[in-house]
């Protein structure tokens, strides 16, 4: 592996199939990008998009029955599709890090939540007790848990839902890996503590030189602290570019919808808001198309039979999955910084 | 809207669970109104009570102490049939869609229960009934009537709920966190149905709910609780852009709006609430305050007008002057 090579992961045709009573559901499908060291991707979209799927497909932590993945995730030289639970093994924790969505049950209840960070450092990294509980404290304190040696021997009951978020944090850090998935990390939480815990993600980022793969359904979440965003439906990439193109001059009509659909602080009182008519479709009985056709109000004759592939737009990075594009027209002015 | 007489009035409202030194005031004193047609918004942090207050409202929790006024009879005075009876004027929605639903239960009969109960309306006049309000919410009864809570996404579930909420014809509708369990475009959708509902029968509402963006569309004034007090209570436009009290402005600092232009915030509120079993002495919020004084400590702060319509309970409340005209402000 060559610390030199700008890109830490390539995800390459990806798709994750699993095998269901009603047939194969295709829950990812022909997913590719790439993302560089040191740097935030977000991706969004609606539940059942396929965002949990496609990080924990990254991560490799399918079952092994019942599901089917081909394609590659090149992740720093290694490849995470078909590697052994062993190899893989060998990657968690010092390549790729996963935090959860709900940071009531991902932490053990009846153990000590040092005891849950010591675990990793023990046992990947060889560390002898006495080394990993000093270093399991300044964990803590480097998430900002305050009176660290005191919260050591806590148990999860006993904090609240942001300090078990920054517990679950302190143990995907553990073993300094190069890249972290967040998935939804910032769910059921209060506005206030959601800054408090994006605020500690982007600076661990910057300290750990780190990549972060930030999973969320909330565009508020990844407006301001991701370079890049993906967005996601029915198991595909539909759009993918730099935060700012992907805000303000989009070509994908789901795009937009979601960006309108979502009620703004700015908004006056009654304001009607510009939903998407319908849901999203069932994965099992996915058509030839486009997915969102039916949703999607210009749509023609060609969306309903051929499915779009991503197209590269204007902006060098951005690519769009549509028939139909928008116009190229830019909302605001870029603000050159 | 008339102005004039509140059609729910909150007088001192206090909910305590527990007992001795385990007792945990969720509503420690909160006194507000509700006007006839308009939505009051309620913000805050899990944990600062502002559910229990709505199920204080409806008598789901008892509350320890204080009046309910709705039209002018107290609520918390009537017991066994006189509460029922009142109890139709009001409706309440609950947060999980899916739960609030009987799963057993076929959904035509679970919007028609209201009306079982109170054998209002039977026969074929109770399937007409049960037929329009489904049909107000955007669900085929033809279709979907015989059909069971699971069978339905969560967004659909939501619109039964309300079906079942309109059956008695309430005056008066508490929604709990209608919408955070929904996806965007989901949410926009009842949101909508929401205000399109609101005004076909004439409702009014109390729309709870922990999401500022949100509570902004819907709402025509706004009231922000902190640990079982309301801590301001306005207009929501104002309470938006001048808001007075300081944690409302860390509320709204905090709140993540969908554009990368927006100024990354530099604000951010440390710490976490105290926990409601041992509040501070004083402002309840001084111990997350900058602006704290000795004063905030020693002395607690009441609700008092600072504008019309608008009452905060701080003693040291922003963007206030003198009572001079205030330029207009735009927010960044």
């Amino acid at each position: 592996m060559s610390e030199f090579d700008p890109i830490l992961l390539a995800v390459n045709d990806l798709a994750t199939t699993f095998q269901t009573a009603g047939g194969p559901l295709p829950a990812v499908g022909g997913v590719s990008f790439e993302l560089k060291r040191n740097e935030t991707i977000g991706v969004v979209g609606e539940s059942g998009s396929g965002k949990t799927v496609l990080t924990r497909t990254i991560m490799g932590l399918q079952q092994r029955t019942n599901v089917t993945v081909t394609g590659s995730v090149l992740l720093d030289g290694h490849e995470m599709v078909g590697a052994s639970e062993m190899d893989k093994r060998a990657l968690w924790g010092s390549e790729v890090a996963m935090i959860f969505q709900d940071p009531m049950t991902s932490l053990n209840p009846v153990m000590r939540v040092g005891k849950q960070i010591d675990e990793s450092l023990r046992v990947r990294v060889g560390m002898s007790k006495a080394d990993a509980k000093a270093r399991a404290i300044e964990l803590l304190e480097l998430v900002g848990i305050p009176s660290p040696a005191h919260r050591y021997d806590a148990y999860p009951g006993q904090l609240s839902g942001g300090m078990r978020q920054r517990v679950v944090i302190a143990i995907a850090l553990a073993c300094s890996p190069k890249l972290l998935l967040a998935d939804e990390p910032t769910t059921g939480l209060d506005v206030t503590i959601q800054a408090q815990i994006l605020n500690l993600l982007d600076d661990l980022k910057e300290r750990l030189h780190m990549s972060v793969i930030l999973v969320t359904h909330d565009l508020g979440v990844v407006a301001t602290r991701t370079s890049r965003i993906i967005v996601m439906y029915a198991g595909r990439i539909v759009e993918i570019g730099s935060t700012r193109e992907v805000f303000s001059a989009h070509r994908m009509p789901y795009t937009r919808a979601l960006l309108e659909s979502s009620p703004k602080v700015s908004n006056d009182p009654h304001t009607r808001l510009v939903t998407i008519p319908g849901r999203p479709p069932n994965l099992l009985k996915l058509t030839q198309g486009c997915s969102f056709a039916p949703r999607c109000s210009y749509a023609t004759d060609r969306c309903h039979q051929e499915r779009p592939e991503l197209q590269p737009a204007d902006e060098p990075g951005h690519a769009f999955a549509c028939w139909n594009p928008l116009p190229k027209t830019r909302k605001r002015t870029v603000k050159t910084t | 809207m008339n102005r004039a007489e509140p059609l729910l009035k909150i007088r001192d409202l206090k909910v305590s669970f527990g007992m001795g030194h385990h007792e945990v005031q969720a509503v420690a004193g909160v006194s507000f109104d509700i006007f006839e047609g308009e939505t009051l918004g309620l913000v805050g942090e899990s944990g600062c009570g502002k559910s229990t207050t709505g199920k204080a409202l409806m008598r789901i929790v008892e509350p320890t102490s204080g009046t309910i006024e709705l039209d002018g009879v107290d609520l918390c005075a009537q017991k066994g049939k006189a509460l029922r009876n009142i109890r139709t004027r009001m409706q309440m929605i609950f947060q999980d869609p899916i739960s609030s639903l009987n799963p057993r239960r076929r959904i035509k009969d679970i919007v028609a229960e209201p009306l079982d109960c109170w054998k209002s309306v039977t026969g074929t006049e109770r399937d007409t009934v049960v037929s329009d309000l489904l049909v107000k919410v955007g669900i085929d009864p033809q279709v979907y009537g015989n059909r069971y809570a699971r069978q339905f996404s969560g967004g659909q579930c939501q619109r039964i709920s309300i079906a079942r909420s309109l059956a008695m014809r309430p005056k008066l509708l508490i929604c709990d966190e209608m919408v955070s369990a929904l996806d965007v475009s989901v949410q926009a959708q009842i949101l909508n149905l929401l205000e399109d509902l609101k005004k076909e029968y004439g409702l009014t509402l109390l729309f709870i709910a922990h999401d500022l963006a949100v509570v902004k569309n819907v709402s025509d004034r706004v009231a922000v609780m902190y640990l079982g007090k309301i801590c301001e209570i306005g207009p929501s436009n104002t309470l938006y852009e001048v808001p007075a009290h300081p944690y409302t402005k860390f509320l709204l600092g905090a709140a993540l709006e969908a554009d990368p232009d927006s100024p990354v915030h530099g604000d951010v509120l440390t710490g976490e609430p105290p926990s409601p079993m041992n509040p501070p002495s004083g402002c309840r919020f001084r111990t997350r305050c900058p602006f704290a004084t000795q004063k905030c400590a020693d002395e607690e702060p009441l609700l008092s007008e600072v504008a019309p319509g608008h009452s905060v309970a701080c003693h040291y409340p922003l963007n206030v002057k003198t009572p001079r005209k205030r330029a207009p402000r735009t927010t960044t």
